[in-house]
């Protein structure tokens, strides 16, 4: 009952058909009630035209093709008035009070309490509008029709009551009489009270919002008031319920809403509830986004927005108003906020890996906004908003789709010429057979086009476009960072040293990016590559250039980002690579050079065990000069730092020497020089060229002193390499990669603390037994952490012992304090008449 | 024998730039240790009868001894001038080249006998090549085995190459050690 009253209210009124008065129809039974009740008839004669007539005119505004119907009924309308007012002058004599007929033809009595029980629902706003509409209502019954013909006035009312549904409910928020009855409420009840009161009716309309979407879709609405309390913790909570509620009854498409061709179009009563749903639903959703944002740039409601935000980007990207949320998480990916920054990453992150919920547009959309960001932001940005970028990916194929389709054109050229040159010998007879393949082939092609559209499986073609568009995005952000990074380093050396003492915080976001690139490499189109080598290059030495010119100035650089430089070069090159073997000497130097400036506790040891890696080892030759000055410098370096580091050093020594047989003469015992070291004589240990250093005139001392190392593994694999010979060619199996041995050794730093004398032992035995490093590494120990460990057992003792003393002290206070109380309590004893009451105090001290 | 003039050190050191970039100091400033002097000299260059050598001081000062007409030779002959005054790099230049070259390319062994025949480097035959070639440069070239076996122009830049076809030229012959054989007596 209550919602069919709800729909009428809007109504306007209908033209009432043109029957003269005579023609009415009184029937006894209503003259009966209308004599039995006739105060109930005031109404009548109190009615409200003005409020009629204007309720009336704001829905005939709305549509403008029946304007000139509408005004037609207008005037029918106030003629009708007329009659009407007329008639309750004359009625309201002996017509006291009508009953109300209902859609189904009930006769309703009224009573007193009918405006407040009909609104029972708790949209007591709507009393007012009920009321009229009922004063519509009756007022239409004054002109009584019969039973057949209200019908059918009532259901085309209906109609035109659900084609304005969205505008009525817009209307119908503004109006938010309920604050009124809230206010109220609020004086009664203590805040308290209240705020319980609304955390219930909170929980009861999500419930049944979620019991039942599709009858209580109107209840969002409220909902929406809800969050516009003053409260904020009912706010707070209103906004994640909402969310919850939205999460669940969100359906599993974009609605698009019907235009006014689809809306005059007839359509059975199902489509139209549906309509009516969805069109609510999408325009509460919308008003909760816009609360939403508005919320989020007020700093006490920030973290819950972007959580709601977050949550529903994640849950429903194929929704609509999908891009004002991107909007906001990615201008939230950067925040200074460590909670909000992460919300809103892993949010993108997992935008970026479920591609098949939106079918990667959102995808494109938030690395468009991303790049736009970090171009707005001058490449000052948060590091994480670019790691995003990491967990794209892409398909292998992706940067070769055009090959492949010109092929494929050319071979349809070719076939068609084929069969343009067979097609004239056979032109009659293949003239029946064509049209038939012809009609075949347009009725394919229907097929096929119905089912692209039908079916939920991309299409390749749309896929490979966006893809390569999100690439070229990602890739634009990139260089547009390396740029950034490059012609601050330009600027730097003139810049004053204390404004480059942020370090790496000059370049966020170089890190990420590089990462990326190393990444994405294979993508990369070769002519991006000059460039991007180029740029890698610069960025590679440059540091170390304005290190040189300006002295005192830190490396703008740092030596982590400079080794991660050579990396991605290196990574770009290889991955691209099928016909060219391209050496890139310069890389080569700054790394030969970037050696000697690695500070084991500063840069991390990962990044250059990984440019040893990617660099010495995976590359498939070099030539000798370079191959001995590495050899050299690496056996020098593996003498200066800890154990992981030499460890990792030696590894790719030795993985050096076992491809380069020529380089086997640094271990022979006499200074080379002559005919083999080339045309340099001499080792120059300083020089910054690889090429030029002269290693092969030098020996590797250092490897005798390596196998004195402390550490077991070392001392033996220092001592396997200086016995390999030049002579024999073996291949060792134990090939660990230096990263390997570098995680290894430094996981075995934190673990490992046996005493000193049971390692020495265990040294021996092991060397005895001649097992693999691997074996080794497990019981090996270290000095350096024994030391620590002897250091902490000894501070501990020692603080054991301070510990002991500061209680013995206090132990000895408090020994001396009672007796000194018993001592008392004596001699108050003694003079036992004067006090009872103080040794009771000094008892209880006791 | 005399040393070279301005213009003629300009030539010279010019043509060796294009191969060795800044390692040209290298040798300019090579200290020699020719001759019982103690303390090493220098090398330098000399011009005798249209041809430039490449001498140690020690030597310079020994050949004084001989006639001008009667030295054939001294030192390591670098290249010749032409009658036009243009500078030409000789094979024999390739010693001094080969360690301080900026720009290498190696070869397969399969096309190294073409180059030694005197053809130019295809693109089929690259072993490998160092990036940042500009054309125009200089290039030594090698073995696989990292024995030098003569020099050329590049035709085309490193990143060029990567599209080329397998027969495009990529560095121009201009001397290789198969030249020993090929013109013994010229040289």
């Amino acid at each position: 009952m209550v919602k069919k009253q709800k729909q009428k209210i809007i109504l306007p009124p209908d033209l009432p058909p043109d029957i003269n008065e005579d023609e009415i129809e009184v029937s006894d039974e209503d003259l009966q009630f209308v004599n039995e009740n006739r105060e109930y008839a005031g109404f009548v004669s109190r009615l409200d035209t003005k409020s009629i007539t204007k309720h009336v005119t704001r829905v005939a505004d709305v549509k403008e093709d029946a304007l000139e119907a509408l005004y037609e009924k207008r005037l029918k309308k106030k003629l009708l008035q007329r009659e009407q007012e007329e008639d309750s002058k004359l009625q309201v004599d002996h017509v006291e009070a009508l009953p109300i007929k209902t859609l189904d033809g009930q006769l309703k009595y009224r009573t007193v309490t009918k405006p407040s029980t009909a609104s029972e629902s708790g949209v007591t706003g709507e009393r007012e509008t009920g009321g009229d509409d009922e004063d519509d209502t009756a007022g239409k019954s004054i002109v009584k029709l019969t039973k057949a013909e209200k019908r059918a006035k009532l259901k085309k009312s209906r109609k035109e009551a659900k084609k304005q549904g969205k505008e009525l409910d817009e209307s119908e928020a503004e109006q938010t009489p309920q604050a009124v009855v809230l206010a109220e409420v609020k004086e009664d009840l203590t805040a308290e009270e209240a705020f319980e009161n609304k955390k219930r009716k909170l929980a009861e309309l999500g419930i049944a919002l979620l019991a039942d979407p599709e009858s209580n879709i109107k209840s969002l609405k409220e909902f929406l008031q809800l969050c516009k309390d003053n409260d904020h913790a009912i706010v707070k909570l209103g906004l994640l319920s909402l969310l919850a509620v939205f999460k669940d009854i969100i359906p599993g498409y974009r609605i698009r809403l019907p235009t006014e061709k689809e809306q005059e179009m007839k359509v059975s009563k199902d489509v139209k509830k549906m309509r009516f749903y969805e069109s609510t639903l999408l325009s509460s959703y919308k008003a909760y986004l816009q609360r939403l944002t508005a919320l989020e740039k007020q700093l006490s409601f920030q973290q819950v927005a972007i959580r709601c935000i977050c949550t529903l980007l994640d849950a429903v990207p194929h929704f609509n108003f999908r891009e004002s949320l991107l909007g906001v998480v990615v201008r939230n990916i950067g925040s200074p906020d460590d909670v909000i920054r992460r919300l809103c990453c892993s949010t993108i992150k997992s935008l970026f890996k479920n591609e098949g919920k939106h079918g990667g547009e959102a995808t494109v959309e938030a690395v468009r906004l991303i790049a736009h960001y970090v171009k707005d932001h001058n490449c000052q940005w948060h590091p994480d908003s670019i790691e995003v970028f990491l967990s794209l990916s892409f398909d292998e194929d992706i940067s070769r789709p055009e090959k492949a389709d010109e092929k494929n054109k050319g071979k349809n050229k070719k076939n068609k010429k084929r069969k343009s040159v067979e097609e004239p010998s056979q032109l009659q007879d293949n003239r029946r057979k064509r049209s038939k393949q012809e009609l075949t082939e347009k009725m394919r092609e229907e097929v096929n086009a119905d089912y692209k559209a039908v079916a939920f499986t991309p299409n390749v073609a749309e896929q490979r476009r966006k893809q390569s568009e999100t690439l070229s995005a990602v890739f634009e952000t990139y260089f547009r960072i390396l740029k950034h990074a490059l012609q601050s380093i330009a600027a730097r050396p003139e810049v004053d040293a204390s404004l480059s003492a942020g370090g790496s915080g000059s370049h966020p976001l170089l890190a990420p990016c590089l990462k990326g690139l190393g990444k994405f490499s294979h993508l990369i189109d070769i002519d991006f590559m000059g460039n991007l080598i180029d740029h890698l290059k610069r960025l590679a030495s440059g540091g170390s250039i304005s290190e040189n010119n300006s002295g005192k100035c830190l490396t703008s650089l740092t030596v982590s980002e400079r080794l991660q430089c050579c990396i991605v070069a290196f990574k770009v090159m290889r991955t691209n690579l099928d016909a060219l073997n391209v050496d890139l000497q310069q890389f080569f130097v700054q790394l030969y050079n970037l050696i000697l400036e690695y500070r084991p506790g500063r840069d991390q040891g990962e990044v250059l065990t990984e440019a040893l890696k990617v660099m010495l080892c995976d590359d498939r030759q070099h030539d000798m000069q370079k191959a001995a000055a590495f050899v050299k410098r690496l056996a020098t370096f593996s003498l200066c730092f800890g154990s992981a580091e030499s460890m990792a050093a030696l590894v790719t020594l030795k993985h050096l020497l076992q491809k380069n047989i020529k380089c086997r003469n640094l271990l022979e015992n006499d200074a080379g020089g002559g005919s083999v070291s080339g045309s340099i004589a001499k080792y120059h240990p300083y020089e910054k060229d690889s090429n030029l250093s002269g290693a092969l005139a030098s020996v590797l001392w250092e490897l005798n002193l390596l196998s004195k190392h402390y550490h077991p593994a070392i001392s033996l694999l220092a001592s396997n390499i200086s016995s390999m010979s030049v002579a024999n060619n073996q291949v060792y199996l134990s090939n660990i990669s230096p990263i390997q041995a570098f995680t290894d050794m430094s996981l075995e730093r934190e673990t490992f603390d046996p005493p000193s004398g049971i390692n020495k032992s265990n040294n021996k035995r092991k060397r005895g037994i001649g097992s693999s490093i691997s074996a080794s590494v497990e019981t090996s120990g270290e000095t350096s952490s024994i030391d620590e460990d002897e250091l902490r057992k000894k501070l501990s003792a020692h603080f054991m012992l301070l510990r002991d003393i500061k209680e013995n002290k206090k132990l000895r206070s408090e020994l001396e304090h009672v007796t000194s109380s018993l001592q008392q309590h004596k001699e108050y004893k003694q003079q036992k008449r004067k006090t009872t009451q103080r040794p009771k105090s000094k008892k209880k001290l006791v | 024998m005399r040393p070279l003039d301005e213009k003629e050190t300009t030539v010279v050191l010019e043509k060796l730039l294009k191969f060795t970039d800044n390692n040209l100091q290298n040798i300019v400033y090579n200290p020699s240790h020719e001759g019982p002097d103690p303390n090493p000299g220098r090398y330098c260059f000399r011009l005798h009868k249209n041809k430039v050598y490449y001498v140690s001081e020690s030597l310079v000062k020994r050949a004084t001894n001989v006639a001008r007409a009667n030295l054939v030779s001294l030192g390591t002959c670098i290249g010749k001038f032409t009658h036009h005054g243009n500078f030409h790099l000789t094979v024999q230049a390739l010693t001094i080249l080969a360690p301080n070259a900026k720009h290498k390319v190696w070869l397969k062994p399969t096309s190294e006998m073409s180059f030694l025949y005197g053809n130019h480097v295809l693109k089929g035959g690259l072993g490998r090549i160092t990036d940042a070639i500009a054309p125009g440069k200089g290039v030594v070239v090698f073995s696989m085995s990292d024995v030098p076996l003569g020099f050329g122009i590049a035709a085309k830049s490193a990143q060029d190459c990567r599209k080329l076809d397998p027969n495009g030229i990529v560095v121009l012959h201009q001397a290789d050690i198969g030249e020993y054989l090929r013109k013994e007596e010229e040289l």
